[in-house]
């Protein structure tokens, strides 16, 4: 629906050049059909001995002068429709993107990064292709048929003509009722490619499993079947494909053979002149193409139609995080957060990810929050940035309620390093920034070092200007997380979260890091989520989480005396503390082997 | 840049006879399709005009859908046959290069990412294809055609011949400007399009990001910018495009009327006959025909040149190629592994392991321990022969393992690793992968060894049961257990263990626990231990720090030393008089109870 809208609003705004484009289109077919009679016309005259030499001539110049012509209208309506089907393209690809910004986390969380990509590629492609030729085939290949029959029907001989006409029927027909199959079989082989291209994605992520148990000829035997299936299907879709067009020529070799003998006979006797044969052939000649593109104009059609059910899923996908209608006031956390008996199911799953948590957070106090994989110490974190709605149970910013808080003006609060270290394959200067021009190179190196990570760049030859990525330089998981660091510090927000940012970063750069970053959480309030105790035992309140429920809260010390799973915890971790302690102490030289 | 079209071209040589054999059913549909417009000047010039009496129309009728339908079927013929050698082609190249990949060592694949290397196996053999099925199989009719309606238009009149061809030169300059244009412009398109299929693709696993920062604004600026650049190159297209297209019809057109023109006067004069001129109005149509195809084809010729260029690069690397039959056969081994004054560094002189030398017993478990980035995994690593060592030697049954045939030594070798994989499939073909030959009874044998089958069998489809997406499905633990089970259904001399930890719940890890003790008995087991409990009893422990063994021993000889083992089993087992033993917190008998 949104899309029609979108198409309206579109083909409404360009209504001018479309017009252009199609009146043009018209001209030019009509130019088209214009051309055999000329010519028929010109043979004509060769061999009529009343015409003066001046008057071929002149059938010749305006045998050119149309040809011209029709080239000039040709590259006008090549110009307009087409170009403007480019534009309708980007014009879509740019309302998509705008629309997929305002989806939430959890629209993301569902799809693969790959499915999103087709949208943008394959569906946007089919509605482009419709666009251009869809809408140029579909013109011309009506226009040619009518005209060129009317003109066969009106200046050259009727029964004629209705030879003309019996092939394009019956060849349209075999197309018509061919392709859908040739269509199905090309389906076979789309799938046999994703086949291969599934196994050798596996292999490739197995190879140590495949070197390891010597499987790599078995590997190949299995990819040799995914292979020759993959030519099976090929020449299963050839063997009909290829039909089609001898199919097109023998219906209109037929229809040829006949009128040749009936043609002939009738300039023999008159009827109609030797031009006028010579131009029902070209005539005959010219319905063959449009027949021939028949089923590939069904087919534009047809994916552009699917295309557009796809991308109105897309577009009619809403954001049910909604801002207040009502704002409750902006917080400062200038008095803390509070978290009232909060539960939370993600959409479309029965498991409770968080039951029934409460616990208070101070204004400028630090809280650490530990427990295992999947005890929901990412989803808590997600909540407090609004990034799903908080249903069950309540969150408390001074005392606002968080769904009354508008989350832009939340998160603006909220300097956040995730754990996946995301950062854009852009310069470190723009990563630290967030594409802000706010902020001064001052700020910028300020934050890099607050975040112990400025030495490292200073020692890239482009500095802050270094590009992270494919296309630049790969950074290291601790490099890549102290950045993330910068990006959360520089923005001085009210509340620091640290979503397990740590656990890549070796023990001594923790310890550095975790140094400045107290400094920093001096005074404002942070909340430290990490695997590692060591990264939080220092927090004024510590929580622990199991399977979604508040297992153990209190500081370390008090923890530690209770002798539950934090205890239990932290004696199994501190084994490699102790390792990299011993390695500190120890003076670190360079071997080299004799 | 010329090399890959005369390699590409070796790949016919099995094909000669079926080339040679197209040919011949090229030319021959060529001839035919060149025949009709003959067939029709004939009618015009002795039936129509000169109205010879002995002249037979139904005949001349019939020979005419003669014509049609042999060249329908020839070229039918053709399209099949070539097609059907294109794709042994393509599946040729597709398994030489998956075979070479195979071969490559474990080195090549740290250093490329599995997209790409996937991208060469699929999407790059599949433009090649496309080039192939589509273009090259045209191109080579299209050539022959050009050549025989230049053969037919000088045996019918050398002179009306130059005068159509004199518009070839224009049509040359055309072309050629277009080429230009074109190649450069579909650079900036295809250099446009992974630009914005990568901001997208980052944008969309990064929108967590974008929505908490409030990037929404400055990305999409940036995408604006991206998307109006690409908007200009297609434009771009387009308009070269509508240029070359109508300029071809218009240079196809000029050519027409320039012969009309200069037939004036000879066809009335008798000199030419009408059917001669109407033939050349038709052959120079299908002259130009092919010529004007050319630019829709441009672009496929250009993306699978490049994808051919890319495949040769992947199928030149022989860097560390390994070779699994070079060497000596190794029908068994006694398990006894011996490293001597081993040096090795993944890069240059970056050491990760500094003089490293120890011996494992024959039958003896031997745990390894140390921080993360120690050089445990490496070592590992190592005895599987993965990477080449710098300096030193590894020894199995006292000879290097460098003289043993790789596919031997990796086969009296399984390891265990951290990071399950697993494969789609059902579970048996998890535990067995590609082995045929290992009976469904060794796969059960194997799984109850490790107590997998109990859990195995609680499965709707028991062992039949497929594994969906990569073993989503299966516990952390489970799947460990599998692959516990695979490792001992390829009865190895050798068990390496890379011990799994933290995500695992303390119940599992118990039965891991009995598993792994299950699966050494009567094998050489090295382990990788985070837990110490799980290496009390081995019969070794090597204590490895930033590459160099620091201490070996028994548990209570390390002990007594008093160095880096002490510190750390004090750390672990004795604070405020309690000791934690996880042997101790679950018995066997419940610990399967609760895991079922």
């Amino acid at each position: 629906m949104i899309l029609k809208l979108i198409l309206g609003e579109f083909l409404h705004s360009s209504r001018k050049q479309y017009a252009i484009g199609i009146l043009a289109l018209i001209a030019s077919c009509i130019l088209q059909i214009l051309l055999p009679k000329l010519l028929g016309g010109a043979m004509d005259m060769l061999r009529d001995q009343d015409v003066s030499v001046e008057r071929v001539v002149l059938q010749v110049i305006m045998m050119i002068a149309l040809a011209l012509f029709m080239s000039g209208l040709k590259f006008v309506w090549r110009t307009y429709i087409q170009g403007k089907a480019r534009d309708l393209d980007c014009y879509l690809r740019s309302r998509l993107f705008a629309h997929l910004q305002t989806l939430p986390v959890r629209f993301y969380h569902n799809r693969k990064t790959g499915d999103l990509m087709a949208y943008a590629i394959n569906d946007l492609g089919a509605l482009k292709s419709a666009f251009s030729f869809g809408i140029v085939f579909l013109i011309d290949g009506i226009l040619i048929n009518l005209l060129a029959v009317g003109t066969m029907f009106r200046t050259i001989d009727p029964v004629l003509t209705l030879l003309a006409i019996v092939p394009v029927l019956l060849a349209g027909t075999a197309v018509v009722w061919i392709k859908p199959r040739i269509r199905s079989r090309f389906t076979r082989v789309q799938e046999a490619f994703a086949n291969i291209s599934d196994k050798v994605q596996e292999n490739i992520s197995g190879i140590r499993v495949v070197k390891g148990f010597v499987q790599e000829e078995k590997e190949t035997a299995r990819l040799k079947e995914a292979s020759l299936e993959r030519s099976a299907a090929q020449m299963n879709y050839v063997r009909l494909s290829a039909v089609l067009s001898p199919i097109v020529s023998l219906c209109f070799g037929a229809s040829f053979a006949v009128s040749m003998i009936l043609g002939a006979g009738y300039v023999i006797r008159g009827r109609i002149t030797l031009g006028d044969y010579l131009a029902f052939n070209t005539y005959l000649g010219m319905l063959q193409t449009p027949v021939n593109h028949m089923g590939k104009i069904v087919e534009t059609w047809q994916k552009a139609m699917a295309s557009i059910r796809r991308l109105d899923e897309i577009f009619l996908t809403g954001n049910d995080i909604r801002d207040p209608e009502h704002a409750g006031g902006t917080p400062r956390i200038d008095q803390g957060i509070a978290v009232r008996d909060l539960s939370f199911s993600y959409p479309g799953s029965s498991r409770e990810a968080l039951s029934g948590i409460s616990f208070e957070l101070k204004a400028g106090q630090t809280l650490g929050i530990t427990g295992d994989t999947g005890s929901g110490k990412s989803t808590l974190v997600s909540l407090l940035l609004r990034l799903y709605n908080v249903e069950r149970g309540r969150i408390l910013i001074d005392g606002i309620d968080i769904n009354d808080i508008p989350a832009k003006e939340l998160r603006e609060l909220i300097g956040f390093v995730p754990q996946d270290n995301f950062l854009f394959s852009t310069t470190i200067k723009d990563n630290i920034r967030a594409f802000d021009d706010a902020f001064s190179d001052e700020d910028i190196e300020e934050a890099a070092r607050r975040a112990e990570v400025h030495g490292n760049i200073a020692e890239f030859p482009e500095q802050y200007e270094t590009v992270i990525g494919e296309r630049g330089i790969m950074l290291s998981g601790g490099q890549r997380q102290r950045i993330s660091i910068a990006r959360a510090i520089i923005r001085d927000p009210r509340l620091l979260v640290l979503d397990d940012s740590l656990s890549a970063v070796d023990t001594r750069t923790e310890e550095q890091i975790l140094g400045s970053i107290r400094e920093i959480l001096r005074d404002r309030t942070g909340i430290l989520i990490a695997h590692r105790i060591s990264t939080l035992k220092n927090a004024d309140r510590i929580l622990v989480l199991d399977k979604g429920r508040l297992l153990e809260q209190g500081s370390h010390d008090e923890l530690m005396a209770a002798g539950g799973k934090y205890y239990r915890l932290y004696m199994s971790q501190t084994q490699e503390s102790e390792v990299y302690r011993e390695e500190r102490e120890e003076r670190e030289e360079r071997e080299e082997p004799v | 840049m010329k090399g890959k079209y005369i390699r590409l071209l070796r790949y016919f040589k099995p094909h000669l006879g079926m080339l040679f054999l197209c040919m011949v059913l090229v030319l021959i549909a060529i001839g035919a399709e060149l025949i009709n417009p003959y067939i029709v000047k004939m009618v015009i010039d002795d039936y129509i005009v000169g109205q010879k009496p002995d002249f037979h129309m139904g005949l001349m009728s019939l020979s005419y859908f003669g014509v049609v339908m042999l060249s329908g079927i020839l070229s039918y013929a053709q399209t099949f046959l070539l097609n059907r050698m294109g794709q042994g082609i393509m599946h040729r190249i597709r398994m030489e290069l998956f075979g070479h990949i195979q071969n490559l060592p474990m080195g090549f694949f740290d250093q490329n990412s599995s997209g790409r290397i996937l991208t060469r196996v699929s999407n790059d053999i599949e433009a090649l294809s496309e080039m192939f099925s589509g273009v090259l199989i045209n191109l080579f009719k299209d050539v022959f055609l050009i050549l025989g309606i230049l053969y037919v238009m000088f045996s019918l009149s050398t002179r009306l011949a130059l005068i159509s061809l004199s518009v070839v030169p224009v049509l040359a300059l055309v072309t050629w400007f277009y080429n230009q244009r074109a190649r450069k412009n579909y650079k900036w398109v295809r250099s446009l399009i992974a630009s914005i299929n990568g901001f997208l693709a980052e944008n969309f696993s990064g929108m967590k990001i974008v929505q908490i920062f409030n990037l929404q604004k400055a990305k999409f600026k940036e995408f604006t910018e991206l998307n109006s650049e690409y908007n200009r190159a297609g434009r771009m297209e387009v308009i070269l495009m509508a240029l070359f297209k109508p300029g071809t019809e218009l240079v196809n057109n000029l050519a027409v009327s320039i012969l009309v023109w200069a037939c004036i006067g000879s066809v009335f004069n008798g000199v030419l006959e009408i059917g001669v001129v109407f033939a050349f109005v038709t052959y120079v149509k299908k002259f130009f025909a092919p010529i004007s195809d050319l630019a829709d084809k441009y672009n496929v010729i250009l993306s699978g040149s490049v994808s051919a260029e890319r495949i040769f690069e992947l199928l030149d690397v022989q860097e560390g190629k390994e070779d699994l039959d070079r060497g000596e056969p190794l029908p068994a081994t006694r398990g006894a592994i011996e490293f001597r004054h081993v040096w090795f560094a993944y890069k240059d002189k970056d050491w990760v392991l500094r003089d490293v030398s120890f011996r494992v017993e024959p039958g003896q478990t031997v745990a390894l321990v140390g921080a993360t980035g120690s050089g445990k995994s490496t070592i590992i690593n190592l005895i599987s022969r993965y990477y080449e060592i710098q300096k030193g030697q590894i020894l199995l049954d006292g000879v290097d393992i460098r003289t043993f045939r790789l596919r031997d030594l990796r086969r009296r070798i399984a390891v265990v690793m951290q990071e399950v994989f697993l494969f789609a499939g059902d579970i048996k073909s998890n535990i067995r992968l590609n082995e045929e030959d290992i009976s469904l009874e060794t796969v059960q044998e194997a799984a109850s060894l490790v107590n997998a089958d109990e859990f195995i069998r609680a499965l709707p489809d028991g062992y039949d049961e497929e594994v969906k997406e990569r073993g989503c499905t299966l516990s952390a633990g489970e799947r460990q257990l599998l692959s516990f089970a695979r490792a001992l259904a390829f009865d190895p001399s050798i068990l390496v263990l890379d011990e799994a930890t933290a995500t695992i719940d303390t119940e599992t890890e118990c039965i891991i626990q009995n598993s792994l003790k299950a699966a050494s008995r009567g094998r050489t087991t090295l382990v990788i231990a985070h837990r110490l409990s799980t290496i009390r009893e081995a019969d070794q422990i090597i204590v490895i720090h930033k590459g160099r063994i620091r201490e070996t021993g028994r548990h209570n000889e390390l002990l007594e030393q008093g160095g880096i083992y002490k510190n750390l089993h004090d750390m672990q087992f004795c604070r405020s008089g309690g000791i934690l033993s996880f042997q101790g917190v679950c018995g066997e008998g419940s610990a399967l109870d609760s895991f079922s």
